[in-house]
């Protein structure tokens, strides 16, 4: 049934990942920090990526530009459907060619976490925006900056032509990330990725962007990665959502399922530690024992069996859970949740349980 | 099976903890153990200093035991075997010279007719190992088969006036070496009560610190040290002569350190926690000793090992133009006054033997100086 | 812009001030004086000297006053005529015998700044970007020997070379015959000929310094989110490191200038005498051996000036470098 439905969305994928892993070679051994992604983005869907720092999520979206590190081995395929030569795949072309360079910036582009060190600080913010421009659009200095400006008032840059000849540090954090924006978006990208783009930010500011996200988005028909720690901003953007834990997706669902039924003990407990509006005070937010391992000689099993409290001992610590549908578009890697709906709800009354218990103390 | 896996979880998960209980401190030892250039240029100056502190033993002669015979001799060959070819351990011939007429240089041969077999730890010349136990063992001597007198071995040949090189360079290590040391040590003191003062109380004191400061920088090390050491006066005992030396030293170094130190206390000054300290009643002293400093230490440490090549090569470079340390005192830049022209490296090259205990010490102590720095470093 | 440079240009005068009482202090620290030394060295050759005669020396080269009035004496002559003092050994005032050296001594330092980062900015990046290869490694090697070795002897080592390859040491800027003739078209080859040694002795250590720089700030430069920021823009490799990286590279560089004009006087101080250069660095050394005060205290002076301007250029370099410090110090 699964295999139909990749078949009937195949025709609108822009983005399809599969079996992405990466290694990082270190002093120490060798460090799998992707241990096998697959995931897809259609036409102008915007898919959230959550996880804990260290889960390997920016390293899966550096992957997808070819951006990371000479260190990091990365295998797999990244299949884009790229305009002039249709489908292919990003990692057989070479990491500092001429193709790959024509993808970047034009078709997939990127903002970053802090926009205060995404720019350099020695050349102006029209410069910098402007050489996307010239890039990939038209080597024309006057069109060019004038397609630079309009983007730059397009993400809200109250006197654009002012501010194009400034430099970083006379722009606020805030409106730095408009700019990094304008820079994404100057080429009308098919797939932006955006690794934490609020999280520098203040609260009223981070909303800010997001809705100007989410503008952009509808205008240009892009899709977006947006890649997150947040579940809060997940909710406020995504239509589906991939939560990654130890370098593997644990839960690939749509937004609302897995608010609803979260199956994975990890996103269970993801959503457990936000703190609803409306919720009674005296309830205490739940949190997950331990930390993440290093994925250093990762032992067998289940990645999140230490810190699990539906281990099943015997099973979950000798072979790792592969993704396996569970409902329309939900997936899910847990042998206690495999069985269907048995096991997640199950899931479900534990963690009440346990709220429960902690109420009698 | 699962016992074993659950053995190893436990240990690694010990290791971990290891990891981050460990201080500061033996975390950068660790990380400097990975640092294998920094390893052997530790091994290397472990074995430096040791050789300067057991100078007297490893040494074969003594200052003063020149032998007019032996002037501007060649190193000493060593042979292992006899004429027939058969192994009896070290041995040196006597050394011996003739003019030549025309080109006026003394040509050295060997007399083969007595062998002088090495000696290790024979009895020779009275000497005080550390400056107070008296001791008459030599690593090593040499002896004629028949007691006879004359022969000397001299590794790394002789000077113009006949003395061991090789002696003179392990009696020369304890002033070239001790001096970076006791240098580091007052511009330490100095770098991080003047940096401190500067950084801490600002004002008028710090203003007045920074002038100073501007104003050594200003001026050229090498001139201004020449200018410094002429003013020692020519013919003052050893030790005084190598406390000023030592003083002028540090004069430079400590306005970089006192740098560091003021701009490290500016930016911790502010940090929340000497605010906290500062509303909790601690007093000043006590919060730039207990929080401050040891904030920074590992860095200071850094900053001086990095510092300590550029004096020892300044100490041999005033040396060398005879404004700093003066015969009768020893160091490898007085033993390098020799070879100032060029007429005297041609002829007798063994006198640049000193160049390399500089070369080596100097770059032993880089290196180590950027194993700290990287172990130093969090974030590597 | 010029209001910072105006104001950093006031600032040098009261450093100026420091520096000038600082170097007469270290001058009069000697025991005894000029006239004390010649005496001594007169004596030695048999001349003999009454209380009076040494009394009448010491007045007429002012030697009679204590030092802090000397001190004053010798500032309100600077400001007022120009005067720089007398030097004892040469029996002319000292501005005299400085500007004979003055202008071959900044060439050669100049020539030699130029040396260093010509030759240390090329290799520092080409160290950074193959790190760990071959050349990064024999450079490194280069690098750390540089610097170990002390100038003058390498100024000896080289100069033993060309004496054994060409039978010339190579000692001095000028040949005999230069000396006669001055300097010309013609033997200006001869004269940059004769400035190979003197350059790789006295450059040699800060272009080793140089070139850690430079390959430490492209490495972290590289390493810098903004340099991502470009490459995922699909900026080529070559614009990231030239454009971005270079720019940003350079900084510290720039602003260790003065560092390396200081440097320069330091290292070529004892290699001209070792080398017999006729630059300042020989005349300085005998000046302090003969207590020739006002000589001395004039060359460090200058030097201290050269290297307090080379602050300033680089202040300004900096500024212009680096659009933050710019914009800092226009609203300071």
């Amino acid at each position: 049934m699964s295999e139909k439905i990749e078949k009937s969305s195949q025709q609108d994928l822009i983005l399809d990942v599969r079996d992405l892993k990466i290694n990082i070679e270190l002093d120490e051994g060798t460090l799998t920090a992707v241990r096998g992604v697959n995931f897809s983005i259609r036409k102008g869907e915007t898919l959230g990526l959550v996880g804990e720092s260290g889960c390997g999520k920016s390293l899966t979206s550096k992957a997808i530009l070819g951006i990371n590190d000479k260190k990091c081995k990365t295998t797999g395929e990244i299949i884009f459907d790229t305009n002039d030569h249709g489908m292919m795949n990003l990692l057989d072309l070479k990491p500092k060619g001429k193709e790959i360079r024509e993808v970047r910036g034009k078709q997939i582009s990127m903002v970053f976490q802090e926009p205060m060190v995404a720019f350099s600080p020695l050349y102006t913010i029209g410069n910098q925006i402007n050489e996307c421009t010239r890039l990939h659009i038209t080597k024309d200095k006057k069109k060019s900056k004038e397609i630079s400006l309009e983007m730059m008032k397009k993400v809200g840059i109250a006197n654009a032509e002012k501010r194009y000849d400034q430099y970083p540090h006379e722009f606020s954090g805030g409106m730095l990330q408009r700019a990094l924006i304008a820079m994404a978006l100057v080429c009308n990208p098919k797939l932006l990725i955006a690794d934490e783009p609020t999280t520098a930010l203040d609260v009223t500011i981070q909303a800010q962007i997001l809705e100007l996200m989410k503008e952009l988005q509808k205008d240009l028909n892009m899709a977006i990665l947006f890649i997150t720690h947040d579940l809060g901003t997940v909710a406020a953007m995504c239509d589906r959502v991939a939560v990654m834990y130890l370098g593997k997706i644990v839960e690939i669902a749509p937004v609302k399922d897995i608010y609803a039924n979260p199956m994975h003990p990890y996103t269970q407990g993801l959503i457990g530690s936000v703190h609803k509006i409306g919720t009674k005070n005296q309830e205490r937010l739940f949190s997950i024992e331990g930390t993440v391992p290093l994925a250093l000689n990762l032992p067998p099993g289940c990645g999140f069996y230490d810190r699990c409290h539906k281990r099943i001992e015997g099973v979950c610590n000798v072979k790792e859970p592969e993704l396996t549908e569970m409902s329309d578009g939900h997936m899910v890697a847990c042998h206690a949740c495999a069985g269907g709906c048995k096991g997640c709800s199950q899931g479900v009354q534990t963690t009440e349980n346990r709220k429960g218990e902690e109420e009698d103390v | 099976m699962s016992i074993s896996t659950l053995f190893q979880h436990k240990k690694k998960k010990k290791s971990d903890e290891d990891y981050y209980l460990a201080s500061q401190w033996t975390l950068m030892g660790r990380k400097l153990m990975h640092h294998k250039l920094a390893k052997f240029s530790i091994i290397l100056l472990v074995f430096l200093y040791a050789m300067a502190l057991f100078a007297p033993f490893v040494a074969p002669y003594g200052l003063d035991d020149y032998d007019s015979n032996y002037k501007n001799s060649a190193p000493t060959k060593i042979h292992w075997k006899d004429e027939d070819g058969k192994f009896v351990g070290p041995y040196v011939y006597k050394m011996t010279y003739v003019n030549n007429r025309q080109t006026f240089k003394r040509e050295w041969a060997e007399d083969t007719s007595e062998k002088f077999f090495v000696k290790f730890f024979a009895e020779g010349r009275e000497y005080k190992l550390f400056g107070f136990i008296p001791c008459s063992r030599h690593l090593f001597e040499v002896e004629g088969e028949n007691g006879g007198e004359g022969a000397k071995i001299m590794l790394f040949g002789a000077d113009s006036l006949g003395n061991d090189l090789f002696s003179r360079i392990l009696f020369g290590s304890q002033i070239s070496l001790t001096i970076p040391f006791a240098g580091t040590a007052i511009s330490f003191v100095l770098g991080i009560i003047l940096g401190g003062i500067s950084g801490y109380f600002g004002g008028l004191v710090d203003t007045i610190i920074q002038r100073i400061i501007e104003v050594l920088t200003a001026l050229p090390t090498i001139p201004l040290w020449m200018a410094l050491s002429a003013a020692i006066p020519a013919d003052i005992p050893v030790p005084r002569m190598y406390l000023y030396i030592t003083v002028i030293i540090s004069f430079i170094s400590w306005t970089g350190l006192a740098r560091t130190v003021r701009g490290k206390f500016i930016s911790l000054r502010n940090e929340e926690f000497v605010m906290a300290a500062q509303v909790a009643g601690v007093s000043t002293w006590k919060i730039m000793t207990k929080h401050l400093v040891p904030g920074f230490m590992s860095y200071l440490i850094v900053n001086l090992t990095l510092g300590i090549p550029s004096m020892i090569i300044g100490e041999t470079s005033m040396s060398f133009l005879g404004l700093g340390m003066r015969a009768p005192a020893t160091s490898w830049g007085v033993l390098l006054k020799e070879t100032q022209d060029i007429t005297s490296i041609a002829q007798y090259p063994w006198r640049l033997i000193p160049l390399i205990a500089v070369v080596v010490t100097v770059l032993a102590f880089n290196f180590l100086g950027d194993g700290l720095r990287d172990a130093a470093d969090p974030y590597k | 812009m010029w209001k910072y440079i105006g104001k950093r240009i006031l600032m040098f005068i009261p450093t100026i001030i420091i520096i000038s009482f600082v170097i007469f202090f270290i001058m009069q620290l000697p025991e005894g004086d000029y006239v004390s030394s010649y005496i001594a060295r007169m004596q030695a050759e048999g001349e003999v000297f009454t209380e009076e005669d040494i009394a009448s020396l010491r007045a007429q080269y002012g030697l009679d006053k204590n030092w802090v009035a000397r001190y004053f004496d010798w500032v309100i002559k600077i400001v007022t005529k120009g005067d720089f003092g007398y030097s004892f050994a040469y029996g002319r005032p000292v501005w005299s015998v400085i500007m004979e050296r003055l202008w071959l001594t900044i060439a050669v330092s100049l020539t030699i700044m130029v040396f260093t980062y010509l030759v240390s900015i090329p290799i520092g990046i080409y160290s950074a970007l193959h790190q760990y290869s071959v050349g990064d490694y024999v450079f490194t090697a280069i690098g750390f020997l540089g610097m170990a070795t002390p100038n003058f002897l390498l100024a000896i080592i080289l100069m033993y070379f060309s004496f054994k390859w060409t039978g010339d040491p190579l000692l001095g800027l000028f040949s005999t015959e230069m000396l006669q003739e001055g300097l010309h078209w013609y033997n200006f080859g001869e004269f940059l000929q004769r400035m190979v040694i003197p350059t790789i002795v006295i450059g040699t250590a800060g272009t080793c310094g140089v070139i850690r720089t430079v390959r430490a700030q492209m490495l972290d430069e590289q390493a810098k989110q903004y340099a991502l920021t470009a490459r995922a823009k699909g900026v080529s490799e070559r614009t990231i490191v030239y454009k971005y990286c270079l720019r940003a590279a350079l900084n510290p560089v720039a602003s260790g200038l003065a560092g390396s004009l200081s440097s320069i006087f330091s290292g070529s101080t004892i290699s001209a005498i070792v080398m017999n250069l006729s630059i300042q660095g020989p005349v300085l050394y005998e000046a302090l051996k003969t207590q020739d005060t006002y000589l001395a205290g004039t060359i460090l002076m200058t030097q201290a000036v050269l290297v307090v301007i080379g602050t300033l250029l680089s202040d300004i370099l900096l500024a212009w470098l680096d659009p933050r410090i710019r914009f800092e110090k226009k609203r300071s």
